[in-house]
């Protein structure tokens, strides 16, 4: 079944590739329902999974993905039906069966260790693969922002040009992604110190509680992308940092984002390897 | 039932012929009402714009018809035959569907894929439509020709992209700030060119549009134009403040050196706090600093730019005539196999009346013989000499549906009607020989 996810969501990266390249409206319709069937049997991968073990399958750097993918393509769905504009999905589907590729051929699930069982945990999770998913929308949006900018620029009006929605449309989706993001990256911060907090009382033995701090990768690294969303705010705020900057900061934003998903989370990590 | 279409374009007819032959609003009802008494089902459509004059109708004889028409034309717009009939084109049956799907996807047009022609069909429709001239033919060609409209814009790019000066800047100004609407616009100067660009992003819903020139009259004189949304800087010093506040900056002065430069700009630019600033330039020689389009969030186009990027359009457009044009082929053929199908309905009705006629009479001749049999046996035999009846038509019927042209329909139609002698009164019924050019003024219309 999480092949199958997979698969569906390749045939809806190629139907929105095809649909970017060649305009066909019916393609693109085919598109969106790809990727909407591909969520469907995400979300009862998930479900299986969640009957299974009793929780929400968060845990583990490949849950983690497998969540996070699932929940982008919810986002970028949602995104589709608000705005009317299918062009990311050519930049968003590649990227979500990338990512799935991981969980499809990675670990499976098992029950999660007693000391996550807390509903701080859950909540602290959640909102973060939350905030990356508006993270990965925001850093899409910059990417094409930039790629139609340039265009624009260089004054030969070719293929971004017929795609894209305007700059103006881009910039704005982009800072509502990244306002979206930041929100649960702060609140999943927040709730992730109480946890710790609590965590150390009820496991004083366990060497990844203790390895909880701003000294471990995978932290430090989380509060680095927040300073650079938080400082992207700022700066769009206080100083008029939107349209090119802004794009430049939700793609380094996002790229910390991944380092921090992928690498850190499977390599580095002492705090965050409960698997 | 044949189709026709007679008429003047810009390919046959200089714009002195084309104004007039042009049907005017007021007069167009009573050229429906006239074309449509005299054409073989009561059907006209009159299809009139600046580029062309044509009259879409039904007749029996398409050289008549032609000829009729041809004689309609000049006494409706009182211009001699003579001085007429050499700019007119007239086309039937499938080169008249084929025409009229080229015009309304764009590929009769002067600028090829223009968006408008489809919107000036649909009001030719509409026109004739309220006028009561259309039925059945026409509401299903009319009909099929906006789909043809609709499915080239959709399917290929030959509507995309602006093929003028004053477009491609609306359209670049769009894809910069998407909705205009509410967007300060500055004109500096005030050419001719600068005021059409102006009034294309007012039908944007653009402005406030604001005016700078060195003569205070020009600058009044051109907000008088633009319909009094304008209002007038006099004079250079407030320049800076204006060019702050504009999120369209349009120029068009006779300054020999450029008046906007980079450093003005700049300055714009930090007071903007980033917003994007789009500079038209559109004198020559240039009002900007050209490094004025190296800063961030400036786009500057100068005319070479624009007309760059028009030429790019046009070759694109161009690119995409073959995929536009075989759309057309493709529409055209099936709306002629829905035409043939429908021509063939009367003789397909008459042979089926015929073939049940002769059952029916078999069946009742054969009564007393068939007394004997229980009512079961009696439904049995109805039912086995009507499938058998049915299964008999069933060849020829499809056959003659799927015949490709008219002339064949009429043959074989003919052919059957011999051969079965069959009651075709509906073929016949409200016939006529085709438009008769009856003068205007005595169908009338006003002269």
């Amino acid at each position: 079944m999480t092949r199958l996810a997979l698969l569906l969501y390749a045939a809806a990266a190629a139907a929105y590739l095809w649909h970017f390249v060649y305009r066909h409206p019916a393609t693109g319709r085919a598109a969106t329902a790809l990727l909407a069937a591909a969520a469907v049997s995400h979300t009862f991968v998930l479900g299986m999974h969640t009957m299974l073990v009793g929780h929400m399958p968060f845990v583990g750097s490949s849950n983690a993905v497998s969540a996070f993918v699932w929940l982008l393509g919810l986002s970028y769905l949602y995104t589709e039906m608000t705005t009317d504009e299918r062009a990311m999905g050519a930049f968003v589907a590649p990227l979500l069966v990338v990512l799935q590729i991981i969980p499809t051929f990675g670990a499976g699930v098992v029950a999660r260790p007693a000391l996550l069982e807390t509903p701080l945990f859950v909540f602290h999770v959640t909102s973060l693969l939350f905030s990356y998913a508006a993270f990965a929308l925001a850093c899409v949006l910059g990417i094409t922002f930039l790629l139609l900018f340039k265009e624009i620029k260089a004054k030969h009006l070719g293929f971004f040009y017929a795609r894209l929605p305007s700059l103006q449309v881009l910039d704005a989706m982009n800072v509502r992604a990244v306002t979206i993001g930041w929100v649960f990256l702060t609140i999943g911060v927040i709730v992730g110190l109480f946890w710790v907090a609590t965590a150390r009382v009820a496991s004083p033995d366990d060497a990844r509680v203790q390895a909880m701090s701003v000294l471990d990768p995978k932290i430090f690294v989380a509060l680095v992308s927040w300073c650079v969303y938080s400082f992207h705010l700022y700066a769009r705020r206080a100083i008029g940092w939107s349209g090119k900057r802004s794009a430049w900061l939700s793609t380094l934003g996002f790229a910390i984002v991944l380092l921090n998903l992928l690498p850190v989370g499977f390599f580095f990590t002492r705090s965050h390897n409960f698997y | 039932m044949r189709l026709l279409l007679v008429g003047v374009s810009h390919h046959t007819a200089p714009v002195e012929i084309r104004e007039q032959v042009a049907f005017s609003k007021a007069k167009l009802p009573y050229a429906l009402a006239a074309l449509a008494r005299a054409s073989a089902t009561g059907e006209a459509v009159v299809l009139s714009t600046c580029n062309r004059a044509e009259v879409y109708t039904t007749a029996d004889d398409v050289s008549m018809g032609r000829q009729a028409l041809a004689g309609f034309l000049s006494q409706f717009h009182e211009v001699s035959l003579e001085q007429l009939d050499p700019h007119l084109y007239s086309q039937a049956d499938g080169d008249a569907v084929r025409h009229l799907f080229r015009v309304a996807a764009g590929l009769d047009s002067l600028v090829v894929g223009e968006p408008q022609i489809l919107g000036q069909v649909k009001d030719a429709y509409q026109a004739a439509s309220d006028a009561r001239t259309t039925g059945p033919t026409l509401n299903k060609l009319f009909h099929w020709s906006f789909a043809v409209g609709k499915r080239v814009r959709s399917e290929t790019g030959l509507g995309e992209g602006a093929v003028s000066v004053s477009f491609a800047a609306v359209s670049l100004a769009k894809k910069i700030f998407g909705q205009l609407e509410g967007r300060p616009v500055l004109l500096v100067g005030a050419g001719e060119m600068s005021k059409l660009t102006a009034q294309h992003l007012q039908a944007q819903a653009a402005g406030p549009i604001t005016i700078v020139s060195r003569t205070v009259e020009h600058a009044q004189a051109l907000a008088d134009d633009l319909g009094g949304v304008a209002t007038v800087a006099a004079g250079w010093s407030e320049i800076d403040r204006l060019l702050a506040a504009a999120d369209i900056v349009i120029t068009a002065t006779g300054a020999p050196v450029p008046v906007l430069t980079r450093a003005r700009i700049e300055h714009a630019r930090r007071t903007r706090r980033g917003a994007p600033l789009f500079l038209i330039d559109i004198a020559v020689p240039r009002d900007v600093e050209p490094s004025a389009g190296e800063l961030d969030e400036v786009f500057l186009y100068d005319i070479d730019d624009l007309l760059g990027v028009v030429a790019e359009n046009v070759s694109r457009r161009s690119g995409q005539v073959a995929s536009a044009e075989a759309v057309v082929d493709e529409e055209t053929a099936r709306f002629l196999a829905w035409l043939r199908a429908r021509e063939a309905v009367p003789t397909v009705v008459a042979l089926r009346e015929r073939f049940e006629a002769i059952r029916k009479a078999e069946l009742d001749r054969l009564a007393p013989r068939l007394s004997t049999l229980t009512p079961e046996a009696k439904a049995r035999v109805d039912e086995i000499t009507r499938l058998i009846v049915e299964k008999l038509l069933l060849t020829p019927t499809e056959q003659l549906k799927a015949l490709g042209d008219h002339d064949s329909v009429v043959a074989h139609s003919e052919a059957l009607n011999r051969l079965f002698s069959l009651a075709m009164q509906e073929m016949r019924a409200g016939r006529s020989t085709g438009p008769s050019g009856t003068p205007p003024g005595d169908e009338g219309a006003p002269r």
